[in-house]
């Protein structure tokens, strides 16, 4: 067996070294490309999901975030809750939300809307709200009567002619909101917020005290505690905190919320990774069949004299094999500093998505990993198969064609 | 007492199929192969001459008969012996050189010796002294390309001798050289034969080529017309 080595490695790299260096030059840079394939889709697929991810976070969930528990439709005493929060070590900044569905109307067009009571001054340390208004101003903590809409249902931002709105509201206009328990309140538009992101973009903030003087209610109902926290990626640990600290409520961190949120979302964009994944891995396999099998037949005369002199089918099949690692090793080597090269690229000009939300491609270890494995898998079995077979042949055959 | 045989060839018989049409390449052939010798086998076209060489160097198999190599019967051995057997007993020498393109002299040499399962220096060391016995000392690192007929086919004969094979066999080895380079070519053979002994089977349709070997096969119609010794 060493010896079949030792003449296959002689073989291959001769082959190699002195074979036709403008064919090497294009194998190369052809399976370099497929490698690029490989793992530079998902990248981006990553970098799609990152953006939508840090979007969630900023905007509806924080750091953590705490629902109410069980069918209860807000958290009874969030007052309480948020005093507790901001005892642990380690949060930053904490405010209550309460959602509420709502139409708004103006100029007899009517837009379904979530519309959120915050509490301004908080926010400001909580989300991006108040620094994404780019008509107007944003809420005041005394804000009465006051609404901010989203640039969508407005009717001025990014997307409008997707969805229904309201048909160019500006700030100083007056709107009916209709709340989902009948009650309608005319609102002056305070401001427009774009976030280039639906979940922002279709929704309306008033104040806090807005929606409890809508819906009556008392003793400090929310639907939602945003938690921001000092040390981001310590998530886990806080949230552990918090429940230690006696809060019975429903405590999430901001990935667990936005894994499920856009599973959905990404499993469909993940589909298309999948498939597309695997058909450049059946085209890369494909190429290096082709050209082990090509390179195998022009030599189908040589590997003749090899077995004729007394060289072993196993020495030309394992130089073979060599020979296809090698393309498959360096197309990998060219691959690895083209896709560093577009991920050094994008990162300074990243795709525009929407309007202004920017994909920067994100570096999966794990996925480059199982790309290389597969790479150097499928470059074994098709620089194996084809060299096995025609070792198979009769010397004469090889040889003479008879 | 007399020499040892190396080669006993008996009733050997070698048929093809053409469409319908048997062709009797070797139909019958009786002879022995005693250590020493250097035989010239020669015949007119589709006398069988090569199909019997293959057949002696283990490339072909015999459709009946029996061949015996230094006692042991190979007609039939398994592909992987029959390998092995070529590999350490027997050396073959092709008409059109049949080298490895893309390696250097000293590799095409010296490759059949690391197969054998000696050391890379050893292995080196055996081929730089079987290309130092065909006079290509100095040329051991160029690659066929930058090689003339004469010197490709001495690189072939030293690939054959280095592993020091009992019998050579050699097809038509100055079927491509000019008259000169032939004569150093077969210069060498004589050399090897009369110098360290080797027994060598050599086909060819040269005249001149006969006052160097020993003994003289000619086959006809795929028997033995004739087999005579010379003065060699």
């Amino acid at each position: 067996m060493l010896n079949d080595i030792k003449v296959g490695l002689l073989a291959a790299t001769s082959s190699i070294k002195r074979g036709n260096k403008k064919t090497l030059i294009f194998v190369i840079f052809v399976l370099a490309l497929i490698f690029v394939n490989l793992v530079f889709l998902p990248s981006m697929i990553k970098g799609v999901s990152g953006t939508m991810t840090t979007m969630l976070q900023d905007y509806n969930y924080g750091d953590i975030v705490i629902e109410p528990s069980g069918d209860n439709q807000f958290i009874n005493d969030a007052d309480g809750v948020l005093e507790k929060v901001r005892a642990v070590s380690g949060v930053k900044s904490a405010t209550k939300r309460l959602d509420v569905a709502a139409s708004i109307q103006y100029n007899q067009k009517t837009v379904g809307a979530t519309t959120t009571g915050l509490i301004p001054s908080e926010e400001m340390e909580v989300s991006r709200y108040p620094y994404i208004i780019n008509e107007g101003d944003f809420l005041g903590e005394l804000s009465k009567n006051e609404i901010i809409l989203g640039a969508m249902i407005a009717g001025t931002g990014f997307g409008s002619e997707i969805y229904d709105n309201l048909g160019e509201v500006k700030p100083g206009a007056l709107v009916d909101v209709i709340y989902s328990n009948g009650i309608k309140k005319t609102y002056k538009v305070k401001g427009i917020m774009e976030g280039t992101f639906e979940l922002v973009d279709l929704n309306a903030l008033v104040n806090y005290k807005e929606i409890e003087s809508v819906y009556g209610l008392n003793k400090s109902k929310a639907t939602s505690i945003v938690i921001r926290i000092e040390n981001p990626g310590k998530e886990d640990e806080i949230k552990s905190k918090i429940i230690e600290v006696g809060v019975k409520e429903k405590v999430s961190t901001w990935k667990e919320k936005s894994d499920a949120l856009i599973r959905q979302a990404m499993e469909s964009i993940d589909t298309i990774d999948i498939i597309s994944k695997y058909i450049s891995l059946i085209v890369g396999a494909a190429l290096i069949l082709i050209i082990v099998y090509i390179n195998v037949l022009n030599r189908r005369k040589e590997i003749g004299i090899l077995k004729a002199v007394g060289i072993s089918k196993l020495s030309i099949v394992i130089s073979y094999a060599f020979i296809s690692m090698f393309y498959v090793s360096m197309g990998i080597i060219v691959g690895l500093i083209l896709y560093f090269l577009l991920i050094i690229y994008f990162t300074y000009n990243p795709v525009s998505f929407y309007q202004n939300l920017k994909i920067i491609p994100e570096i999966q270890v794990n996925l480059i990993f199982n790309s290389i494995i597969s790479m150097m898998v499928m470059s074994l079995i098709a620089g194996i198969l084809p060299a096995w077979r025609v070792s198979k042949e009769s010397i004469l055959n090889a040889i003479w064609g008879n | 007492m007399g020499k040892k045989v190396l080669i006993k060839v008996k009733n050997l018989k070698r048929y093809y199929n053409s469409g319908n049409i048997i062709v009797k390449a070797i139909d019958g052939l009786n002879f022995e192969v005693e250590e020493g010798e250097f035989i010239a086998v020669i015949g007119p076209s589709g006398s069988g001459k090569t199909t019997m060489l293959r057949i002696l160097g283990l490339i072909d198999s015999p459709t009946k008969g029996e061949y015996f190599s230094q006692g042991l019967n190979v007609a039939n051995l398994p592909e992987n012996e029959r390998t092995y057997y070529r590999l350490t007993e027997l050396g073959y020498i092709f008409q059109d050189y049949a080298l490895i393109n893309e390696m250097s002299a000293l590799e095409n040499v010296y490759m059949l010796s690391l197969m054998e399962g000696n050391s890379k220096k050893e292995a080196i060391e055996t081929a730089l002294d079987a290309l130092k016995k065909v006079g290509l000392e100095g040329k051991e690192n160029r690659v066929p390309n930058e090689l003339s007929g004469g010197e490709k086919q001495r690189v072939a004969i030293a690939r054959a001798i280095s592993k020091t094979p009992h019998i050579l066999f050699a097809d038509e080895p100055c079927a491509n050289l000019d008259t000169k380079t032939s004569e150093q070519v077969l210069d060498v053979l004589k050399n090897l034969n009369q110098k360290y002994g080797q027994t060598i089977i050599m086909v060819t349709h040269e005249e001149w080529h006969l006052k160097y070997a020993s003994r003289i096969i000619e086959l006809k119609d795929g028997l033995i017309k004739s087999d005579r010794k010379t003065r060699g």
